[in-house]
This record gives C-alpha cells, structure tokens and sequence, in this order.
C-alpha cells in the first residue's frame, strides 16, 4: 500500500442535499484545468482506483486515514455540496455535515483560491467528473486522537483566512506566479518547513523566508524553492524550471520521488504562460535567512570517476557509471548529471541516498513516452553507500559534505517494503 | 551427491580456482591450467557472482585489471587505431560485462579458452575471441596478442572469473534464448523503433552524443556501426539481447534496470529493422562457418 505524506490528501465526507444546476461547459473545462494546477488526483485517487473516488491511504503522525471521495456521486460523493458547501471544505476544511477535515487536505494554502476559480472547480467537480459510487473507509486513528474537536483549535491557529491578495509592488506575472504557488499548487505542503503542531512555518514570502526554504519528510528531503538559496534554484534558469515543470527532465537533472508525480498528474498539464509565472515568482524569492546553504563550491575541470582513487569511485565505477557516465555527465533528459546537479548537493543528503537505495522512476509526460527508471541498490551495505554518495558529492567539482554510514543507516531504516523489494 | 562426491568437487574447484590464480599472477601457462579433457564439467552452472571493483588490490596486477577494465568501457576514445567505429566493449557486454544475460565475461577466461567455435570452424583463444569483437562489432583491427592493452584485457576477463572453475556453465552466461521460429514483422519493427528506442539511439540510428561530442549510446547501423560481420547484426541474436537487455534504465530491478520493454516478437520485429539497415561489410566473411552450420539469420 503507497504510503504517502498525510498532508497530501483531503477528507471530504458526503451528505444529502440538492446538487447545482448545469455550469457551462467552459467553466467545466476551467475547472478540470485548475483541479490539474492543485493536483488533487494525486491524493483522492487510489492506486488503480476510479480516477477521483479516493480511498488512498495515508500515513499521518496519529494513524492511517483514507483520502475521501469527491465525485459527484450523491450518496457516497460530494454529488449533494452546494457551491458554498464545497467553498467551505475548500477554504476552510469544514464538510458539508460540520466535521473537520485533518489538515492533510491541503486547506490552508487552497483558501488563498479566488471565487471565480472556486466556481470553476465546483463546476467541474459537478459536472465534468463521472460519478462513482464508493463509500469512503473510515479512519484508523484510535480514540481518543480520533476526535476531530481538537482540529477547530488548530484551524484557528493556523488557519488563515482571505484570498490571494495581489501585491502591487510586483507586477501581473510575479503576482499570477504567487497565486499559484501559495494557492492551488500547494508547494509549501512539501517544500515548506513544519512546525511540532504540524504546520507549515510560512504560508507565503510575506510570512518569512523559511517558506519553500526546503522540508525532510516521507524520507525524502523536498528541495528549497528559493531562487536566492544556492541549494534552491540559484543555478536554474526560468526556462529550465518551465521545462523541468512540463516533461519533469532537463539537461541535467529528472524529477523523483513524490515531484515525479506531481508533473505527471499536475504541472505537465499547466500552460507555458503559467509554469512561466511559477518560474518568475519561485527565482524572485531571496534567499532564506539563517538556514543552511550548500557551498558554492569552485568547479574544478571535470575528470573521469576513474582518475579518482578509493572505494567510492570503484563503487561508481561498478554500479552507476553505466547511465551517470565516467564525466557524471549522464545523458541529456535520459539519465540525470550528478555533476553540477543542485539535487546531489544539497546539504541535507536524506534524497540523495534514498534514491541509491530505492531507485525510482522518472515523469511519465507526453515528452517522455519512455519513463525511464533507476534501480535501487538496497542490496548495497550502509559503508558502501555511503561511500559511493560521498563521491558523487565531492567529485567533478561537486563539493558538498561527505556522508557517513551512519545517515545511510537512517534513511534505509524509513524505507517502505515495495522500496527495498520491488 | 554424496559426501565423498562432494569432497572430490570441492577440491576440483580449489584446484581450478587455485590454478585460474597462477594463471592470472603469470606463474602457469594457461594451456597447462586447463581441465583435463575426460573430466565431466559441473553439471550445475556456477552462480553469476561479479567481483567488487573497490576489492582489486593496489599492486601492478591491480592497475592492470583495472586498465583492462578502462580499455572496455571506453574502447573507441583509448583504442582508436582499433576501433573503427564508436562502440565500446561495454556497449554489447553490459556494464563492462558483468550483467547477467548481455553477454557477460564472467567464465569466459584463459583458463576456459580454447573453445570450439563453429564460425570460425576451429578452437580460438580468448585474445581470438577478443579480437573477433575489434574486426565485427567494432569494424576494425584485431590487437596484437602480446601487447599491454590485450594483456590488460586478458587480466579483467580473468579477474572476473577467478571464482569460476574453467570450463564451467555460468548462470547468465550468453544472452540467453529467443524463439527462432517467430517471424519477423520489418514494418512492425521500424514503428516500435520509433517510440521505443530512437530516444537513445536516435531517429535515424545515428546514436546519441552529449554535450561534449561523446556518444552516450551507441549508433545503431551506418558508418559509425557494427558490420555485417557481428553477432548484433543477426536477427535473432539482437533480438534475444534487447529482450532481456533494452533499453537501461527501465525498470527498477537488475543492476541496469535493464530489459522489460519488449515482448519477444517485438523485439524479433525491431531486430530485423535495425539489423538490415546499411551497414559496412566485412570483407573476410568469406571464411565463416567453413564447415557449415551457417545460422539462418547470417547476413551473408
């Protein structure tokens, strides 16, 4: 079973009561556009399931909750929510019948959404989704955590109300950029630091600049968005981000994980004009203050892995040179760069070494009919790990910390079963 | 088995593994390492078990295996007065021939060699065999047997197989079986070329070069190619290859995510489409097979 994040997902429970009239069909088609930007696929679709219907686990820090079904399906879906029943449980994470969605759902960024945008999806959650009829499985959370009252509080602590406000010192594109990404796209549900209580530190720019500052969580460690950061997007370019965004690849380095999937159900979808705008608002962020940056390390002339002595270039030399190349070059929009890839670099290594031991599969787009794929290297032991992943840190002018078995040790110790056996 | 049967295998497999030792350090001729001809090889294959690189000691029979190992992976940028074309060792023999299934080295060593071969109609060596691959695969001049570079080779196909007695089956070995009786659909082929394997090896078979001007995958047919000469220009024999072997980086098993994208008749169809595209020749194809048993894929 896919054990993902618990703040991915919404938990929207049906109740009964008379459903919309007919929208038009390009509010309809609006809508399925912006239910694309918010990816909300991802988490009410379980795998192999109806598209919509929910019923994917999710692993949250007091037990297992099941993502909720949103199609129009009156009796078991969200068929009966009027346009302010659904506005509520989108802004505000209340259902229809009064119960509180967790936060997984993630409210707190989609209440940023404008009316006309909320009256998109509600008129293609109505109409432009095929109903399906599937009840939605209750929560593992044991009493007493299953009480949902605890959750009013926390809404009013972290919960902060109002649509997107345009800032008028940037201008349409800054400004459609942040829209997108405070809001629908939910960035800083991964990449944004949380709080014990399991907020996210900052909601936007505004709030600090810990917001997109790069988060440790499901094993992985979700990159700074921060263009001023160096382990962020200081080396991208706009254009390499819109690409990275559109077929999930660029000339060094591939989605994985978890934003594998989110350019496959999400951002592959989005029009140039509006990855364009992500792009210019994400590289206009400076850098965060008082967190940890990668050193920018001056590039030395790139040599071959076999010109470097030791266990951790014999390690590359047997198992990864094959795609990765002797230059560490890879192959353009094939196999990622370990040379000069942010990824490898980062000062916190937890994505690095989970990827050497789980593999993982690159964006399935419509740029890429072949979803190429890393294997894992499980069988590998902690020392050798470790040794391969200090190379490729510190090699072709990589110049990031080493890594001890120790941090392999832990990284491997949060690996699912489908991971280490695939 | 019985114990004493055991036993006796036992010391069978010191004795080669022992000898495969001198062979390696120089101290025996190869032609005294091997088996005895009455002797039945094992009839279980040995288990495919590749040797860690980060082990090789750092004396001067390490650095030759290692320059072995180096003259493998880049054999057109090291060799190029060997090497007519842009393939490297590595580019047939996965992962400098340690992959299960695409060719490996792992049992092929002195201590196995000579070895029947019906192409040729003779017993070759293993710098014979080596040198097969740099007149075919690699469209140009055979090594000479005494020179550093052959040596080189010699020591890593051997460093591979020190665990292997000689003459042994080896689990993996070859590029295992394809139906031979499927019929091969061209048409069928050029499609799934198209949307399968043109992404690597290019629309037009050309390869695929980094930024650099380095191929990262090799050209396919043309110039720059394999001759008719060579196994990959078989039917059959591609197909059996890119079954279990193409494309890399695929799946998420295997030490190359290798394979796994084809079923056996596309990949008959796709190597019939590939394999007869223009190729050079290979003028001295009129000595194969002079005692017949010519397969009927050959291209001549």
């Amino acid at each position: 079973m896919a054990k993902l994040h618990w703040f991915c997902a919404g938990l929207i429970l049906a109740a009964t009561t008379a459903r919309a009239a007919e929208a038009p069909a390009d509010a309809v088609e609006r809508g399925a556009y912006l239910a694309r930007a918010g990816d909300c696929i991802a988490c009410h679709t379980a795998p192999g399931g109806a598209e919509f219907a929910g019923g994917l686990p999710l692993d949250t820090p007091v037990g297992r909750i099941y993502s909720t079904n949103i199609t129009p399906d009156r009796a078991t879906g969200i068929g009966s929510y009027s346009l302010e029943d659904f506005t509520r449980a989108v802004r505000q994470g209340v259902a229809k019948d009064g119960h509180r969605l967790y936060p997984a759902m993630p409210f707190p960024s989609y209440t940023k959404v404008s009316d006309a945008d909320i009256q998109a999806l509600y008129a293609y959650f109505q109409h432009g989704v095929t109903p399906v009829k599937q009840a939605n499985r209750p929560s593992a959370i044991p009493a007493p955590l299953n009480l949902r009252f605890p959750l009013a509080i926390w809404d009013v602590m972290f919960l902060h109300e109002g649509a997107f406000r345009p800032d008028p010192a940037h201008d349409a594109r800054w400004n459609r950029g942040a829209y997108l990404v405070e809001g629908l796209g939910h960035c800083g549900a991964c990449h944004t630091p949380r709080a014990l209580s399991l907020q996210e530190k900052a909601l936007s720019d505004g709030d600090g600049s810990i917001f997109l500052s790069g988060n440790k969580f499901d094993g992985w460690f979700a990159k700074s968005l921060r263009g001023g950061d160096q382990d962020g997007l200081a080396g991208w370019s706009e254009g390499e981000l819109v690409t990275f965004l559109k077929t999930g690849t660029t000339d060094r380095t591939a989605a994985f994980a978890n934003m594998a999937e989110v350019v496959q159900h999400s951002t592959q979808y989005l029009s140039d004009d509006d990855l364009g705008a992500i792009a210019h608002y994400l590289k206009s962020l400076p850098a965060h203050q008082g967190g940890s940056s990668a050193a920018a390390g001056t590039r030395q002339a790139a040599a071959t892995a076999e010109d470097h002595p030791g266990r951790g270039s014999a390690n590359y030399n047997q198992f990864c040179v094959t795609c990765h190349r002797p230059d560490g070059g890879g192959a353009p929009h094939i196999f990622p760069a370990l040379a000069g890839n942010d990824v490898v670099e980062t000062a916190d290594p937890t994505s690095l070494i989970h990827i050497v031991l789980s593999g993982g599969r690159i964006a399935h787009t419509s740029a890429h009919p072949m979803p190429f794929a890393m294997p894992g290297f499980a069988r590998m032991d902690n020392r050798d790990v470790a040794e391969v992943v200090t190379f490729i840190r510190t090699t072709w002018g990589n110049n990031a910390a080493p890594v001890s078995a120790d941090q392999v040790a832990k990284v491997r110790a949060n690996l699912t079963q489908a991971e280490v056996k695939p | 088995m019985t114990s004493e049967q055991l036993k006796m295998k036992k010391m069978r497999i010191m004795r080669h593994t022992l000898m495969a030792g001198l062979v390696i350090m120089g101290l025996v001729p190869p032609a005294l390492a091997q088996t005895p001809t009455q002797e039945t090889p094992p009839a279980a294959p040995v288990k495919f078990l590749v040797p860690r690189l980060a082990d090789i000691p750092d004396d001067a029979n390490g650095k030759q295996i290692l320059y072995g190992r180096r003259l493998v992976m880049e054999t057109a940028r090291l060799l190029p007065s060997n090497v007519g074309d842009v393939l490297n060792c590595t580019s047939c023999h996965l992962g400098g021939g340690t992959v299960a299934g695409a060719s490996p080295f792992i049992g092929q060593s002195s201590a196995s060699y000579p070895r029947d071969n019906p192409r040729a109609g003779h017993k070759v060596t293993l710098e014979d065999r080596i040198n097969g691959c740099f007149q075919r695969s690699m469209n140009g001049k055979p090594l000479a047997n005494d020179s550093a570079e052959m040596k080189a080779m010699v020591a890593y196909f051997n460093w591979l197989s020190a665990d292997v007695p000689p003459h042994a089956k080896v689990e993996g070995a070859g590029i295992g079986k394809i139906d031979k009786t499927l019929v091969p659909d061209a048409a069928h082929g050029k499609e799934l070329y198209g949307t399968k394997c043109a992404v690597c090896h290019g629309t037009d078979g050309q390869g695929l070069k980094n930024a650099k001007g380095e191929f990262v995958f090799p050209p396919l047919w043309g110039d720059r190619s394999f001759n008719v000469g060579a196994g990959m220009a078989r039917t059959y024999t591609a197909a059996a290859f890119i079954k279990r072997n193409m494309p890399i980086g695929y799946g998420l098993n295997g030490p190359l995510g290798q394979g796994g994208a084809l079923t056996e008749q596309e990949a008959v169809d796709v190597a019939e489409y590939f394999s007869h595209q223009p190729r050079p020749d290979f003028p001295a194809k009129v000595n194969d097979w002079p005692n017949g048993g010519k397969p009927k894929d050959a291209r001549y």
